[in-house]
């Protein structure tokens, strides 16, 4: 109830005009359609650095990976109580090792970089997930904006047809204090597209104009009363929401018109499908992408289960890094791997590790990473890093906003005056980069 | 002047029966060496006003007294104690003081630059109609352009009305318009009983600049565009539509109408013709154009070094651009004009930064207009000369081949090294570029490359788009043609973009006849053919591309043999197949 309230006080006259689209016309807006009823042309300005890479994959771990048994084996740690069954392989890249769960995208260690020192102050999923996204601590008193909201209001959109910031498979996490228009575009499956994007089936082409003229017609005597901006800017929603629909680039969003060998290249799993489709939306030029992949939660029966969630990431990491080279994209994309912590490096009575916010891993490839680098090295228990120092969340952030061009150090402020930056104070970890 | 006596120490102060006390005599002392014993009554501007002991009045402009005299001068002023005009007329006057209110304060602070409210609101008020001459008036003398008809021009000037078949001027056609039917309400913010007044719509139109800059909705005048001009949109529409304008006192007339349409038309210049303030065909000249400029808008901070209140007040920056020599000279951090070449010199760099740059110059007040900043180019590109006859030798400098020996070492950038010698391409021509749907970004901030993409809708696209960038395609050193619907004829257009370093063709319809077309393009190096029509045959062409970083061939009808050729024939391309 309480949350229905605050929904009521933050409905804007765009979001009002939004539902009476979808109950007029039959058709949803996105909840993004606010997004190019502004400017057209909102100038993209370059920043004192230029940016190495225009998009961003973030690929969203969720519930903590175990890092131990994916991008950061530990060759000194104990092998039975420790380092368990998972032995690390070769990749393309020199004195780099996977685990053995990675055979692909040790193909294409030579266009990654890990970090290996990652560490967070929080424990908790929640409030962990919270941290890696936003960069800030949860507070009750306000919602920060996630790291794709904060891309989104920096760069701009650079295909103003389409949302610029879009979470496939469950979305993490809102826009916070900034405007609605930088938040997620939920995809909640992969293969259905585009959700509420399509006239209703008995509307055929002549009802649905009739019915646009109807709308168009009623507000034509109030338009002519007050013809200003923001009064104009309700027909520029509308004509703009039937922009999209008839937009070709819609068809970003349609998995299934690409050939089967490529799905299959992907993998048939919700997270292929989901790097599938976030490589349709980079050659849309789409600024963010966020694909989640939960069920690493592994307190029990970890080997296993880290296994099999492996076989899904392997073949969608890896064939999205190779489609994405082989058109030609990688360079303008980073491609960003993290999730909220790592699991304990001491295995559990259950055969299971447990959360552990010290030394967990971030991978890191495409434009602008500085291919093969490993970052840092855990000490034998994973505690402490004997090579390198520990990278916060808010670090990473900087990192990939260094990366990206954005202007670490602009300060936006919230609806209460407080002061806010893109990646917190994170120092960028020059390392990992070009 | 006056003959030169001794000061007498004590004179009878004689007390001025209005408000202000009348000065004691002294001697005062020209610049020149002369002296001469007078008391100072009023001033006006940069004249004050002194008189001798046998009742003469001598208007003595400040600047000709020595620095001892123009400090008391100045301390008098400021601190209110002399009156404002000429003591003759003022006499006649009820209360000087009154008069003198406003001016006093510009005028006393003519030696503190840091006064004068130059940002935010000018807080005068708006401006007196203006004044009827009697016809015939000396005052109204106006002059006239040879061969011109006299009596038609006098007529044509007095009704504010172009001659026939001349040019429209913006100062004496346009803004006479203006000034009677929208300065009412679009004027430069000023002062109203302690309010500030906006103008409506945010939209000012005191000057040709503001008329130009239009309001934060977009731009009001189009040159050469009346279509796309809004001002003259809301003068033409229906009477009874709300934006119309005027919306007090009538329409204007047709022919009113008629002159701000021909402006338009021919080009919306503040000149007619255009022509610049100071005639420039014998080439720009240090002392007939730049320093009356660096006069109006520098000197208040680069001026040379004077005494302020004890203190002496050094130039800003350690910068004077009180000569040809200082200019020339520079500060510590090097010269500011680079003899030749204006995009070298920081004293052009400075005054073509954005507005809201911090650097900017000057710092307070508009930026310098167009014309200025023109002449500032000219001058420099001709040699900076102090006089129009001096001689000055340019450099003959290659600049590709410059560009192409700096790339070796290859630690700038190849677009940084591009970019640098190129100027930015003007907002029409960045418009012109955009409506066909292309997405026209600046790289970096550091010069003027231009990325060109075509991202919302590439379906849509076709070869007339690629046409379009033709006005900025000396700039253009990305271009993405992904999924477009262009085809080889395009490439034509895209083989005369001379700096073009990426090119994206993915997935299009060309094939090896647009490769035979690109395969001059000396600065190529990321050329992406991934998915389209291009063959084997195409192969020796793009091994001519000695220079490519990357070739991504994916998906294209060229074969594993093809590739192979390729790959040998340029060992250090990344050949993605």
């Amino acid at each position: 109830m309480k949350s229905d309230l605050k929904n009521l006080d933050e409905l804007s006259r765009r979001e009002f005009v939004a539902s009476a689209a979808k109950a007029c016309l039959g058709v949803g807006l996105l909840p993004m359609a606010g997004s190019y009823v502004h400017t057209p042309a909102q100038a993209l300005q370059p920043g004192t650095r230029p940016a190495k890479a225009r998009h961003l994959i973030y690929l969203y771990m969720s519930a903590g990976m175990s890092h131990m048994d994916t991008f950061a084996p530990n060759t000194d740690a104990d092998k039975d109580s420790y380092q368990g069954p998972v032995s690390p392989i070769s990749t393309s890249a020199d004195g780099v090792f996977l685990s053995e769960n990675l055979p692909e995208t040790a193909k294409h260690m030579h266009n990654a970089a890990i970090i290996r020192t990652m560490m967070t102050s929080q424990g908790a999923h929640m409030q962990g997930t919270y941290l890696m996204h936003t960069s800030y601590q949860m507070r009750g008193t306000i919602s920060h904006p996630t790291f794709g909201s904060w891309i989104s209001k920096m760069s701009g959109p650079i295909n103003s047809t389409i949302p610029m910031n879009v979470a496939i498979n469950g979305r993490i996490g809102s826009s916070g204090f900034l405007e609605s228009k930088y938040g997620p575009l939920p995809i909640g499956n992969p293969n259905a597209g585009l959700a509420n994007s399509k006239a209703a089936d008995y509307l055929d082409q002549t009802r649905f104009d009739g019915r646009l003229a109807m709308a168009q017609k009623m507000n034509a005597s109030f338009l002519g009363t007050y013809d200003q901006k923001q009064v104009r800017a309700y027909t520029d929603l509308y004509n703009d929401a039937v922009k999209l629909m008839r937009s070709e680039d819609l068809k970003a969003f349609d998995v299934a018109s690409e050939p089967d060998a490529m799905k299959d290249l992907y993998g048939r799993s919700a997270f292929g499908q989901g790097c599938l489709l976030a490589r349709r939306l980079v050659e849309n030029k789409v600024r963010y992408i966020e694909v989640n992949r939960g069920g690493w939660d592994t307190h029990s029966n970890n080997f296993e289960a880290v296994a099999n969630n492996c076989a899904d990431l392997d073949k969608g990491l890896s064939a999205l890094l190779l489609d994405l080279e082989m058109r030609g994209l990688l360079e303008d994309t980073m491609i960003v791997l993290v999730s909220e912590f790592g699991r304990t490096p001491r295995i559990n009575g259950g055969n299971g590790r447990d959360h552990w916010p010290y030394g967990f891993s971030a991978f890191l490839a495409g434009g602008g990473v500085k291919g093969g680098t490993v970052y840092g090295k855990m000490d034998k228990v994973g505690r402490n890093p004997v090579e390198g120092k520990f990278v916060d969340p808010a670090g990473l952030n900087a990192t990939i906003g260094y990366n990206m061009g954005l202007p670490l150090n602009d300060v936006q402020y919230s609806p209460s005056g407080r002061p806010f930056k893109v990646a917190h104070d994170g120092e960028p970890l020059l390392d990992v980069l070009v | 002047m006056a003959s030169c006596r001794p000061i007498w120490a004590s004179i009878s102060l004689l007390l001025c029966s209005k408000l202000f006390a009348v000065e004691p005599f002294r001697t005062f002392t020209a610049s020149a060496g002369q002296a001469f014993t007078a008391r100072v009554l009023s001033y006006e501007g940069q004249t004050f006003y002194l008189e001798a002991k046998d009742k003469k009045l001598y208007p003595v402009p400040y600047n000709q007294l020595s620095s001892s005299d123009q400090s008391y001068l100045r301390e008098l002023s400021q601190k209110g104690k002399l009156p404002i005009g000429d003591p003759r007329k003022l006499s006649s006057k009820e209360s000087p003081k009154e008069n003198g209110e406003e001016v006093s304060t510009s005028e006393s602070s003519m030696d503190e630059p840091e006064n004068i409210p130059q940002d935010g609101p000018r807080l005068k008020a708006p401006p007196k109609k203006k004044i009827k001459l009697r016809k015939g008036s000396f005052f109204a003398y106006r002059p006239i352009k040879l061969g011109q008809d006299p009596n038609l021009a006098v007529e044509a000037k007095e009704s504010g009305m172009p001659v026939e078949g001349q040019p429209i001027d913006f100062s004496n056609h346009v803004l006479p318009i203006l000034e009677d039917r929208c300065f009412s309400c679009h004027q430069e913010p000023y002062d109203k009983n302690g309010r500030t007044i906006q103008p409506k719509a945010g939209l000012a139109l005191n000057t040709y600049e503001l008329v130009m800059k239009g309001n934060l909705d977009n731009t009001v005048v189009t040159a050469g565009d009346v279509a796309d001009s809004y001002l003259h949109e809301v003068l033409t529409l229906d009477e009874d539509d709300d934006m119309f304008m005027p919306p007090k006192g009538g329409p204007l007339k047709p022919e009113q109408v008629d002159i701000i349409k021909r402006w338009i038309e021919e080009g919306a210049k503040l000149s007619a013709g255009g022509a610049t303030v100071a005639d420039a065909s014998n080439g720009i000249s240090f002392h007939d154009h730049i320093f009356p400029i660096i006069e109006d808008r520098c000197l208040d901070c680069h001026g040379e070094p004077y005494v302020k209140n004890g203190r002496t007040i050094h130039p800003k920056a350690g910068l004077a651009l009180d000569s040809y020599e200082a200019v020339l000279k520079g500060n510590l951090d090097g010269e500011i004009i680079d003899r030749g070449d204006h995009e070298e010199s920081t004293l052009f760099v400075v005054i073509t930064l954005d507005p809201d740059d911090s650097e900017i110059m000057p710092p307070k007040g508009d930026p310098l207009t167009a014309e200025e900043i023109e002449l500032f180019k000219q001058w420099i590109d001709e040699g900076a000369k102090e006089y129009p006859s001096d001689n000055f030798d340019k450099p003959k400098e290659d600049k590709v081949a410059v560009a192409l020996t700096s790339v070796a070492d290859a630690k700038v950038p190849l677009v940084d090294l591009l970019g640098k010698r190129l100027s930015k391409p003007s907002k029409t021509q960045i418009e012109v570029a955009s409506k066909t749907g292309a997405l026209v970004t600046p790289l970096s901030v550091k010069h003027n490359m231009i990325r060109a993409e075509f991202s919302s809708g590439p379906n849509l696209i076709e070869d007339d788009a690629v046409r379009a960038l033709s006005g900025i395609q000396n700039n253009i050193s990305h271009l993405d043609l992904s999924r477009t619907k262009v085809t080889n004829s395009a490439i034509g257009n895209v083989s005369k973009m001379k700096h073009l370093t990426w090119l994206g063709l993915r997935n299009t319809e060309i094939n090896d006849q647009a490769v035979k077309k690109i395969k001059n393009l000396q600065f190529l190096r990321y050329l992406n053919l991934s998915g389209t029509k291009v063959t084997d045959g195409a192969i020796k062409d793009l091994t001519q591309m000695k220079d490519l970083e990357e070739i991504y061939l994916w998906n294209s009808k060229i074969s594993e043999k093809g590739v192979e050729s390729l790959r040998s024939a340029l060992p250090n391309t990344k050949v993605v197949f």
